[in-house]
């Protein structure tokens, strides 16, 4: 059964959360969304239906958080809180879900990243980490891991520099690129020190994303692979049970099962395919 | 890579100590602004909020400076507050959280600095709403709780207490019937919005009482007489406003 860090929010059943909640953390520019863009196809053409969201993506807070960062007057509490409102938004209306429904839930960063950056803005870490654990732990988290010295002439030389990724509301009166490196470098410090306490599968970011690919693509493999095993003995475990429990001529009149019931182990293959609202998103219905 | 060896992370150095965000991530913070902080509670139709604009034209009068401030009404937050009760799609999490960033921007952009600047403010309502409403909505009291933990901790927090009949009376006889989630139909109560009001609303009243001793709030008997109310609120905000010497005048 899943789980989350703490206390789950009230009508949040976690007894049938079939999918897998694959995350992929990392520093700005580190190519999450690159991979993502990758694995995306890859995971449908085996077969499995495969959900995308990422920071401010939620319809309740996404346009409020885009809108308040244009200002010059968005508060580190209040920007906490505000990425908190929407990664819940998302957590309980596309995330879960989807999870539900079998998806595999590709994730372009999750709540690591948004304590990082609460906590290089001099947030108690004890306050954040009790906000976010409410969130469900994930299948897998890989963190594409990039140093300095490699992350900025890919920032440079591709969208320059931004002045949230600089962190230059930490750093009034630097330019970009001193703001860059110090705010980058205490992200990193951060992400270090969390990586052992959550469990981050390290991948080294620096070769080219096609071979960054194949490693994350074995990773998921093994992922599925284990848990296709474990479906696998709880069907022969489902079906001797029912062996046992029912008469013979129900056995051959029993519609021939394509699925593993929710049980102790999670089915693999998606049986439920949510409507899709035809931007290849998909949607799901709020209550 | 192997965690914990030694991983490099570039040629560069944090230069700029970093600033706490305010040292303000104190459970409930004793802070010692100069300023003070007054905040009313109490359930729609308490009367809280006629009590509070009394006082607020009394302390102008005996030339305080003063600011007031309202739950809910953040520059940077209440559309995004208003967009989802309009489409109805918040959650008692996201309700909760979308409320708590609220309050923060307005912690941040006028509670604090004007504390600091040795003003009186004045809250029509408090962490202490979130933690009735939240609480009453399913959340976890201790999470909810920890979710305001920068809040700084009020001089006096009035709790005008009244019977839910008579709220409901006065309500009533102002307008005709309740918003989707004051009257907590989101929790699927009743389909009345009336009965699912007194529900909802009883829920909060008992979260309140609970919180009398929890956070010291001040009970104030919201059935009495307006001005006997007013009366008890000015004695007791003057006994604390005496003895603040840093309060700042208005020029």
């Amino acid at each position: 059964m899943r789980a989350t860090y703490g206390k789950p929010l009230p009508g949040m059943r976690l007894d049938d959360l079939g999918g897998k909640l694959v995350v992929i953390e990392g520093t700005d520019g580190a190519g999450r969304s690159t991979q993502i863009n990758l694995l995306k196809p890859w995971l449908e053409e085996l077969g499995h239906a495969v959900v995308d969201t990422g920071m401010t993506r939620s319809p309740l807070a996404g346009e409020g958080i885009r809108r308040a960062k244009e200002g010059n007057n968005l508060g580190r509490v209040t920007q906490s809180l505000f990425y908190a409102t929407d990664f819940v938004d998302r957590l309980e209306n596309e995330i879960v879900p989807a999870l539900r429904a079998g998806f595999i839930v590709l994730t372009d960063r999750y709540i690591y990243s948004l304590m990082a950056r609460a906590i290089v803005r001099g947030m108690n870490p004890h306050w954040i980490r009790s906000i976010y654990s409410v969130a469900l732990k994930p299948d897998a988290i890989f963190y594409l891991r990039l140093g300095i010295d490699q992350l900025l002439p890919r920032v440079v030389f591709t969208r320059g520099f931004d002045y949230w990724e600089s962190g230059m509301d930490l750093y009034p009166g630097h330019d970009m690129y001193d703001s860059f490196c110090s705010y980058q470098a205490a992200l990193l410090t951060e992400f270090d020190r969390m990586s052992s306490e959550f469990n981050f599968e390290m991948v080294d970011a620096s070769p080219d994303a096609k071979t960054v690919c194949e490693h994350l693509k074995k990773n998921i493999l093994q992922l599925l692979e284990r848990d296709s095993r474990k479906s696998f003995v709880a069907r022969l475990y489902a079906d001797s049970a029912r062996d046992l429990t029912a008469g013979f001529d129900k056995i051959t009149a029993a519609p021939v099962r394509t699925s593993v019931p929710p049980g102790p182990f999670p089915a693999l293959t998606p049986v439920v395919s949510p409507a899709s609202n035809g931007n290849g998103h998909h949607a799901f219905h709020r209550k | 890579m192997e965690i914990g060896s030694g991983v490099r992370i570039g040629p560069f150095e944090v230069f700029a100590p970093l600033q706490p965000a305010v040292s303000m991530i104190r459970q409930y913070g004793e802070h010692n602004f100069p300023g003070r902080l007054i905040v009313v509670e109490g359930i729609d139709g308490s009367g809280k909020s006629t009590q509070l604009s009394l006082l607020h034209k009394w302390l102008e009068s005996k030339g305080y400076g003063v600011v007031f401030s309202e739950w809910n009404s953040s520059p940077l937050v209440k559309d995004t507050t208003k967009h989802g009760k309009k489409k109805k799609m918040l959650t008692p999490a996201t309700f909760s959280l979308i409320h708590s960033t609220d309050f923060a921007d307005r912690t941040e952009r006028s509670i604090l600095p004007l504390l600091k600047a040795g003003a009186v403010v004045l809250c029509d309502r408090y962490v202490y709403t979130a933690f009735a409403r939240d609480v009453a909505r399913g959340m976890d009291c201790k999470w909810v709780r920890e979710l305001y933990g920068f809040a700084v901790k009020p001089a006096i927090a009035f709790y005008f207490r009244v019977p839910l009949e008579t709220a409901i009376h006065r309500l009533l006889d102002a307008r005709d019937g309740f918003k989707f989630y004051e009257a907590g139909m989101d929790l699927d109560l009743s389909d009345d919005s009336v009965e699912s009001f007194r529900m909802f609303q009883s829920r909060i009243l008992a979260e309140y009482e609970k919180m009398i001793p929890e956070f010291g709030l001040t009970v104030i008997d919201a059935t009495l007489p307006i001005e006997v109310q007013q009366s008890q609120v000015r004695q007791i905000v003057k006994t604390h406003l005496d003895h603040a010497q840093e309060l700042r005048e208005r020029p």
